[in-house]
């Protein structure tokens, strides 16, 4: 999948002239971002149709349809606020009233993980698609963003609810949420990038990112606030998650951003790492293809 | 070695020296261990990434060239076919020709768009209805919204699917869905049309259908480049055909002339050497009759190798009987090597009202055939002996292996027919 793109003119047609060859793509860089924009350009209009796809065909064999979407970040923060309530754990003071606090940022969360999963989940099931056809693979990527967005939508009636219930107030600030979301997306969909070629050759990373999640949750402000000091408090400010969700919970409720400078820091390193993770994703899926094609 | 035929039949209006798809010493090379290629997918995965060379000219541990040195192009309007046995890089090229992988070395340039026949219905969802399934599909192969909605009609109206478009993929058929996965892939109107042995999909009518598709397109100017082990398919649309053997390319020309080629080599390389007359040594389970030898035999009663499509022949079967027999019935079975595992011939005695009354002794059945029918190949008989109504097994002989040649060609027949012609003219009065 290195195409370099000439038009070549004749009489009666203009058609456009593909080389492939050994070399590797980065050797001309110039010529690859001009691919790769081309190709994401071109493939907007198959993202959109594997993301209707893909959402029509979930809740199509479903009862409880979009229940579903609704039921983890409920069922999570009634186990902690009753645990807190009994006083089995202790886990601080937050900003907001306890059970919102819990739903609002597990939605984050969830939606994070969803962007991490995507690209592995995508490369999975299009294995027979991408071994048999040459088409983007960013189409493939747009399409899980369009059924992460369709999700976060769908919580986002939870939420709205939920602002009201705890007649919570919202801050001017909130128009800029969605900016940092997006950042939240877009670190999890490069981690995702990086992971989801590699878990083509070797299923063990699909599993490790099920372990890895479970335990990066509790390292990140989503059942209890930003701790400060000690070592657990470093840990939590040096994962990169916890700038983007706090940020984003920030913005959308209080308004008062606690740590711009490394918001700043971790949405330039999430920008330049979702780029190179394209361009990596790019060039290992013929390798991977060439490894896996039945 | 390069291809050079050009099309006899290209639409006049194309420049007719274009080269549309020009392969320049295409090598790739394949592992067979899991484990090994896997280490070296990351590896060179590794490589690439830092923009280093992956020295793919060079074989590693374990691996193996699947193409070597391929070179060969094709011109607008032009059809190739790919000859070879299974193993010989078929797939490997087409992969690469599609921009799935990449070489190892050399280079293949493409002009204009390409699809592929090869995945029917890949990407199809069970419990969407068959009308999101073309629109995705089609969309997979490149079309936008406009073009699909332009020609959804014809896609369904070809896959004859009427109705049930409207209904969960996951009801229909095997067929209907490879139907509609067909339609899919030939209204996308490429430029270079990739067909993998696809053609075998529905029932006649259908195949009938999507050849006359295949013919329409060609006449628009599509090029092909198809698979197939068929020389039926391989004849009716290919001009120009190359022969790959083991990642080699070994010959290009004349599909006719590259097919036979194929044929016969493999008939030599059949492990069976094919012996005009086999004896067969005495068996420790003895039964009461035996085949001791067979043989195949022209008019004149001598040995024949090889027998000759269109001539007399026959087919002896020697045999030794130790007790009375009242009601013995031979069957011969002919299967063709090349071809998958349909007989090509069951012939039963006893079908034809012979049963033989056999004494002790040594006899012989001779199954005479006054035309030889069977088109040129290698043939693989079997023999075997019955008794009574209930087909009691007394004997069997497996793989006696003989080659039929041809006096003239007859690669485009299936098989041999006896014939005449004459001119008839009204007898003035």
């Amino acid at each position: 999948m290195s195409p370099q793109v000439s038009l070549t003119k004749d009489k009666n047609h203009v058609l456009p002239e593909v080389v492939y060859t050994a070399e590797s793509s980065l050797r001309r860089p110039i010529r690859l971002l001009r691919q790769m924009g081309r190709d994401l350009w071109a493939s907007r209009a198959l993202a959109w149709r594997l993301t209707v796809r893909d959402i029509s065909a979930q809740y199509r064999q479903s009862l409880l349809g979009l229940i579903w979407a609704f039921l983890p970040p409920i069922v999570m923060a009634a186990g902690f606020t009753l645990a807190r309530d009994a006083q089995v754990i202790n886990l601080g003071s937050t900003s907001l009233p306890y059970p919102a606090y819990v739903m609002f940022s597990m939605t984050l969360w969830q939606t994070f993980v969803e962007a991490l999963n995507g690209p592995i989940q995508a490369l999975t099931h299009a294995k027979g698609l991408i071994s048999r056809i040459n088409f983007p693979g960013e189409a493939l990527i747009l399409a899980q963003w369009g059924g992460i967005l369709f999700n976060f939508a769908i919580k986002l009636l939870l939420i709205v609810g939920l602002f009201l219930w705890f007649r919570m107030p919202v801050s001017w600030t909130a128009v800029l949420a969605p900016g940092a979301l997006i950042l939240l997306v877009a670190l999890g969909t490069c981690l995702g990038l990086l992971l989801a070629p590699l878990n083509m050759l070797y299923q063990d990373v699909a599993r490790g990112v099920i372990i890895i999640t479970g335990f990066w949750v509790f390292l990140t402000p989503v059942v209890y606030a930003v701790p400060s000091g000690g070592t657990f408090g470093t840990i939590v400010q040096l994962n990169p998650v916890t700038p983007l969700l706090v940020t984003t919970r920030e913005l959308a409720t209080t308004g008062v951003v606690s740590d711009p400078q490394r918001f700043w820091m971790v949405s330039i390193m999430t920008i330049v790492g979702l780029l190179l993770a394209w361009v990596m994703y790019r060039i290992a899926l013929p390798f991977v293809i060439e490894r896996v094609s039945a | 070695m390069r291809s050079d035929v050009r099309s006899r039949e290209m639409a006049p209006e194309y420049q007719q020296d274009e080269v549309i798809l020009s392969v320049e010493q295409v090598s790739k090379k394949f592992c067979r261990s899991l484990k090994r290629s896997l280490y070296y997918g990351v590896r060179d995965i590794g490589k690439e990434l830092i923009g280093g060379k992956r020295k793919s000219d060079t074989l590693r541990k374990g691996e193996f060239w699947a193409l070597q040195d391929v070179s060969f192009h094709m011109r607008r309007g032009e059809s190739l076919a790919l000859i070879g046995a299974n193993g010989a890089g078929k797939t490997t090229l087409f992969r690469i020709i599609s921009g799935l992988i990449k070489p190892d070395t050399g280079s293949v340039k493409v002009k204009g768009k390409v699809a592929p026949l090869i995945a029917l219905g890949a990407g199809f969802s069970p419990i969407l209805m068959g009308r999101e399934n073309v629109y995705v599909n089609m969309a997979i192969l490149g079309l936008s919204k406009k073009e699909i909605d332009e020609r959804f009609q014809d896609v369904v109206d070809f896959a004859e699917i009427g109705d049930a478009i409207d209904a969960p993929v996951q009801t229909y058929s095997s067929g209907m869905a490879a139907r509609l996965g067909f339609a899919c892939a030939v209204h996308t109107e490429p430029d270079i049309l990739l067909i993998d042995e696809v053609l075998a999909v529905g029932d006649m009518k259908f195949r009938a259908k999507c050849y006359r598709r295949l013919a329409e397109l060609r006449k628009k100017g599509t090029s092909f480049v198809v698979v197939s082990h068929s020389p039926i398919t391989a004849l009716s649309i290919c001009n120009s055909a190359i022969y790959l053997s083991k990642g080699r390319l070994i010959m290009t020309g004349d599909t006719e002339a590259i097919m036979n080629q194929y044929e016969e080599d493999l008939s030599l390389n059949g492990v069976e050497k094919a012996v005009g007359e086999v004896f067969i040594p005495d068996k420790e389970e003895a039964s009461d009759l035996l085949i001791k030898h067979i043989s195949f035999k022209d008019a004149k009663g001598s040995t024949l190798e090889p027998s000759v499509s269109g001539k007399p022949a026959y087919i002896s079967i020697g045999c030794k009987a130790y007790e009375n027999f009242s009601d013995v019935s031979l069957t011969v079975n002919i299967r063709e090597l090349s071809w998958e595992n349909n007989n090509t011939l069951v012939l039963e005695s006893a079908r034809d009202n012979m049963v033989f009354q056999i004494t002790p002794g040594e006899f012989e059945v001779q199954l005479r055939m006054p035309y030889l029918g069977l088109r040129p190949g290698t043939y693989s008989l079997k023999v075997y002996l019955t008794s009574g109504p209930y087909f009691h097994m007394l004997d069997v002989v497996e793989g006696f292996i003989f080659q039929v040649k041809a006096d003239k060609n007859m690669s485009q027949c299936l098989f041999y027919q006896p014939r005449s012609w004459e001119i008839v003219q009204p007898q003035r009065v």
